[in-house]
């Protein structure tokens, strides 16, 4: 295996990858704030998709949907952005290697370039669909797509967890010593 | 019987074995378990904040809630399901921390304020007659409900991933400790 570039290393050996990997519970509020987060992009993207899918909320214009939910998403999304690097700066050396975040990222990346291409071509027609009128294939396509790989990526996340070994569980074989009082 | 030779006796069944031989089913359950998080806590949010009126202002709160209680509840049913057969895969790492005895408290007042608020919803719609687009008035101290309902929730998560993280984050009320510090 290849050494990670250096950079990678400076992150990790920065003040702050310092101060994640020090501080007792910076890890875990971290930890919880990304889920909350996570769980917020993926939740408000989902009713804006099945409304793009014409399975939801079809009386509500689809622009006005997409005005309430979305500053809830990019605002999640920043704070799991700012949390997950901070995560990254606690270990850059073996996130850099693990399959599963270079998937993440990719699906994250993925993600973008979904939503680029449905603001830039397709919502440019919203007008004629906003309200009471089947959406088109193409902002169908662009919802399926989206829900997918925003499910991926929450997968891939909980994966990471599982394959960077930082997270300690209980070993299988904890020794339960019942015979005397602690 | 103790809560941690309750959890032993959980971890030694063949079930609980079975389980955790598996390696994707832990990882599995916990993603459609987090995934189910952000189908539950948005509609959680949304109804919340049509109550304090900051999003759907101009659609009745009852249509709201119809809208968003079928999430609402198929997402904690399948959280539910997800969430017991984790437990029964690792009790110990489960029943032995605070963080999931707090959780399980706290979700059983917000799964059943929830469940109250709702009736009462549907209950003062039907009164007010949602056909004639009156929308009824909501009691008192509903919105410092709302805003204590997305507290709890969050709260709720935040216990949920602390599960990981018991001893770090709350030291010697970790019974954690009590495992002889095997256990984070």
């Amino acid at each position: 295996m290849n050494a990670p570039p250096s950079f990678i290393h400076d992150i990790e050996a920065s003040a702050i990858g310092e101060w994640m990997r020090g501080n007792l519970l910076a890890m875990p509020v971290v930890n919880a704030v990304h889920v909350l987060c996570v769980t917020l992009v993926f939740g408000t993207i989902l009713v804006v998709d099945l409304r793009l899918l014409g399975l939801l909320d079809r009386g509500r214009a689809v622009t006005q949907i997409a005005h309430e939910m979305l500053r809830v998403t990019w605002a999640a999304f920043a704070v799991a952005a700012l949390t997950g690097a901070l995560f990254f700066s606690a270990n850059a050396t073996t996130y850099w290697f693990n399959p599963a975040f270079r998937f993440k990222m990719l699906a994250i990346l993925l993600a973008g370039v979904n939503m680029a291409v449905f603001q830039l071509i397709t919502f440019r027609g919203v007008a004629a669909w906003d309200r009471n009128a089947p959406t088109p294939r193409a902002a169908r396509l662009a919802a399926t797509l989206s829900i997918l790989i925003w499910i991926s990526v929450l997968v891939l996340g909980r994966v990471i967890g599982f394959t960077k070994s930082v997270e300690v569980t209980v070993p299988e074989n904890v020794d339960f010593d019942f015979s005397g009082g602690p | 019987m103790s809560l941690q030779e309750f959890a032993a006796g959980i971890q030694s069944t063949s079930l609980s074995t079975a389980l955790k031989s598996v390696s994707w089913i832990v990882p599995t359950l916990q993603s459609v378990h987090i995934l189910m998080i952000g189908v539950v806590f948005v509609s959680i949010l949304m109804i919340s904040l049509r109550v304090l009126g900051r999003v759907r202002a101009d659609e009745p709160l009852v249509r709201v809630w119809n809208r968003f209680a079928p999430f609402l509840w198929s997402g904690v049913a399948v959280m539910a399901v997800t969430g017991v057969v984790l437990t029964i895969a690792e009790p110990v790492r489960e029943f032995m921390t605070l963080s999931f005895r707090l959780k399980m408290l706290l979700l059983v007042i917000c799964i059943g304020s929830a469940a109250a608020f709702g009736r009462s919803v549907r209950g003062a719609a039907r009164v007010a007659g949602v056909a004639t687009g009156v929308e009824p008035p909501l009691p008192a101290g509903v919105r410092l409900a709302a805003v204590a309902t997305l507290v709890l929730w969050i709260a709720i998560i935040f216990l949920g991933r602390a599960i990981a993280y018991d001893t770090p984050v709350w030291g010697d009320w970790s019974p954690t400790v009590s495992l002889g510090g095997a256990a984070t």
